[in-house]
């Protein structure tokens, strides 16, 4: 015997689904920062490391491609008979592409344990960006 | 005949994956649950094979053999996606709570109005992706069993929605990760093999496009449509009759039906519209079809990068993993699946055009990568790889369309006619019905071109809604209301313009085929713009920085 069927939706998707069609009057609460002012720098960390992330992301796929427009010489150059623009367009643009992923995602989550540390000793005034950054 | 029965083994597999998934998931809890079990490899796994669909299997071949290596930006893009992902909205869209964009328009802005607006939305992306999937699908089904191209695609509407009704998409984490691993296989043996079995000259031939692309053999070639192209050097052809025609050089027009048998060695004729194979546009490393290189890559990148994120099928995912930290893993685990799967796809295009350059001349370059292996491996074994390839192709199809079809049928229940599961199942008929039926004209149009549409409605709509109520406390709703709505008419009505209107030409043409350079930055511009016209609640903040509180 199994169990009886149940309808899974997400809470947001509950809550809507309960509310019908009145307007919203509570959603899914929102629990106040215990530390506001360190939930804020936080906040500004990993804002600074997501643009430092983006500008790199644009400055390898912008760079690249512009540098093919700039120099179409590139195309002349063969590496083991293959034209080096073919070499680097097919196989080597990923290994960078993985590499800052990988390097967002251990510096991002360095903040949140630096975060994570102050809260539990209830230091976090020094803020979450001592020594480290862009 | 193999093919067919590689295709039907996939589909049992799948349909066994997902029905032992089923077993051992039975409870409400069991279900919430699992996704904590599964480990972030699994999920990595589920995810690239949910993404990879018949635009990476088939299209990326197609498109880099008809309009050169340029093509190969899409894949880039593909895959740059998920560096966005990682970097923008991984972890805080997990930690929203949020399994859909509706969704989080909700938690963020708090709006019942919005979650109509971002379901429409979500209809219009799921339709643009879904009617390519459709396309591929019939494509390969027609190929293989020698049906008309309609029978395919109403076939592959048959499976895909027959199989979520057997419950064959609901343990979707393993189905999905083992469709990755078919894809993957049955993309790279063949290509391996090919590249082995073609020969020092082949190869050769296939690294220096400027040598010429020549018929590797007498080829016949039926014209399924009027078509005018061009010639460098006069060809003597034979016609059905059996008598000699001598095509000069310059330009030709051929009526739909007309058959020509091309003599061994003949220079390929240069369709109209189209770069010479293995001139030097087509082996030119940029985007070029408008004449304008540079904008065509930067806006194509642009649309793909930033348009992944704004995927309803992308963003359901995230939901799956038990924290945001594993969620930002598990999509980096994405762009390494992802990074290996695109470095084979590039050999069926370019291959193609050495061994098979007729299909230029057929319109069929879609089919190259189901094509090549029976054309150039004689015997039982290319009949084999052949149906590993269709087999492939065939599993793209199918995990895409299926988590397309959900997202599209759970945004038209719940966002669009709040309702209860029965409807959701009405929801998946109603949505392949339509794919079927808009699919079914779009035979000759390339499934790239629909799917980067998709990407550039999602990159002007949902990366900006998400991007600013992630990274900006002041976005409000009138905002983000109105950036939706500017985004969403312009993506859309632009490519629409391209694709199915007359263009005047010149700058204009290539600013509605590749609008996302300046969608984009308008949908985020009046976000920003109207958002600042009045001040966001007081509790926006607090909304804001739960996001990002580990």
């Amino acid at each position: 015997m199994s169990p009886r069927r149940e309808k899974l939706t997400s809470p947001q998707t509950r809550v809507a689904l309960a509310r019908g069609n009145r307007p919203a009057q509570h959603l899914l609460p929102i629990p106040e920062p215990v530390d506001a002012e360190a939930a804020r720098r936080l906040f500004r960390a990993q804002r600074r490391r997501a643009v430092r992330t983006i500008v790199l992301l644009s400055v390898v796929l912008f760079g690249v491609s512009g540098a093919f427009a700039a120099f179409p010489q590139i195309s002349e150059v063969r590496v083991a008979q293959v034209p080096l623009s073919w070499l680097l367009l097919t196989a080597g643009l990923y290994p960078p592409l993985f590499g800052l992923a990988l390097w967002h995602m251990r510096s991002a989550e360095r903040v949140e344990e630096r975060a994570e540390r102050d809260r539990g000793t209830g230091v976090g005034v020094a803020g979450p960006d001592r020594g480290e950054g862009p | 005949m193999t093919s067919v029965v590689a295709i039907g083994l996939l589909l049992l597999i799948s349909l066994v994956i997902g029905i032992y998934g089923v077993r051992a998931a039975r409870s409400a809890s069991d279900f919430l649950v699992a996704s904590r079990r599964v480990s972030p490899n699994w999920n990595a796994l589920a995810i690239a094979g949910e993404y990879l669909s018949a635009a990476s299997v088939l299209g990326l071949a197609g498109l880099l053999l008809k309009n050169g290596l340029g093509t190969i930006w899409y894949a880039v893009g593909f895959t740059a996606g998920y560096v966005a992902v990682v970097a923008l909205v991984a972890g805080p869209m997990r930690r929203s709570g949020a399994y859909t964009v509706p969704d989080f328009a909700e938690y963020r802005l708090g709006a019942p109005r919005l979650r109509k607006l971002c379901g429409c939305v979500v209809l219009v992306i799921m339709l643009l992706y879904l009617v390519p999937q459709f396309k591929g699908a019939g494509v390969v089904l027609s190929l293989v069993s020698g049906t008309p191209y309609w029978v395919g695609v109403v076939l592959a509407g048959l499976v895909v929605s027959g199989s979520i009704a057997a419950g064959g998409m609901r343990s979707a984490t393993y189905v999905q990760a083992f469709h990755y691993v078919v894809k993957l296989l049955f993309i790279a043996v063949p290509a391996v093999y090919l590249i082995a079995h073609a020969g020092a000259d082949t190869r050769a031939e296939v690294l220096h496009p400027e040598w010429g692309t020549h018929f590797p053999d007498t080829i016949p070639v039926e014209f399924a449509v009027d078509t005018r192209f061009t010639l460098d050097e006069p060809v003597t052809v034979t016609d059905t009759s059996g008598e000699e025609v001598v095509l000069g050089e310059g330009s030709h027009t051929v009526s739909e039906g007309t058959e020509y048998v091309f003599p061994e060695g003949a220079q390929v004729p240069r369709p109209e519209g189209l770069p010479e194979l293995g001139g030097e546009r087509w082996s030119a490393p940029l985007l070029s079809q408008g004449g304008y290189p540079l904008f065509e890559t930067w806006s194509t990148l642009l649309a793909i990068t930033f348009g992944c994120m704004g995927l309803p099928h992308v963003i359901m995912r995230f939901h799956t993993s038990p924290t945001a930290r594993v969620a930002r893993r598990v999509a980096v685990g994405v762009i390494a699946l992802l990074g290996l799967f695109y470095l084979f796809p590039t050999v069926y295009g370019l291959l193609g055009r050495v061994l098979t350059p007729e299909l230029v001349l057929l319109q069929g370059t879609d089919t190259v990568a189901v094509v090549l292996p029976d054309h150039t491996v004689s015997g039982s074994l290319g009949t084999f790889l052949t149906a590993l390839v269709a087999a492939g192709a065939f599993g793209a199809f199918l995990s895409t369309s299926s988590g397309l079809l959900l997202a599209l049928a759970g945004g038209l229940s719940h966002d669009l006619f709040r309702s209860s599961v029965p409807r959701l199942r009405l929801g998946v008929a109603v949505g392949a019905c339509v794919a079927v039926l808009l699919a079914l004209p779009a035979q000759m149009t390339d499934i790239n071109v629909l799917v980067v549409w998709a990407f550039t409605v999602a990159a002007s709509t949902f990366c900006p809604l998400l991007v600013l109520g992630i990274w900006w406390r002041r976005l409000t709703l009138p905002g983000a209301a109105t950036g939706l709505i500017v985004g969403a008419v312009t993506a859309t009505g632009a490519v629409g313009w391209s694709v199915l209107l007359p263009t005047p030409g010149g700058w204009f043409d290539v600013l509605l085929a590749q609008p996302a350079a300046w969608t984009i930055p308008l949908a985020f511009a009046t976000m920003i713009a109207v958002s600042r016209l009045a001040s966001p609640p007081e509790w926006a903040e607090h909304a804001v920085l739960r996001l990002h509180a580990p």
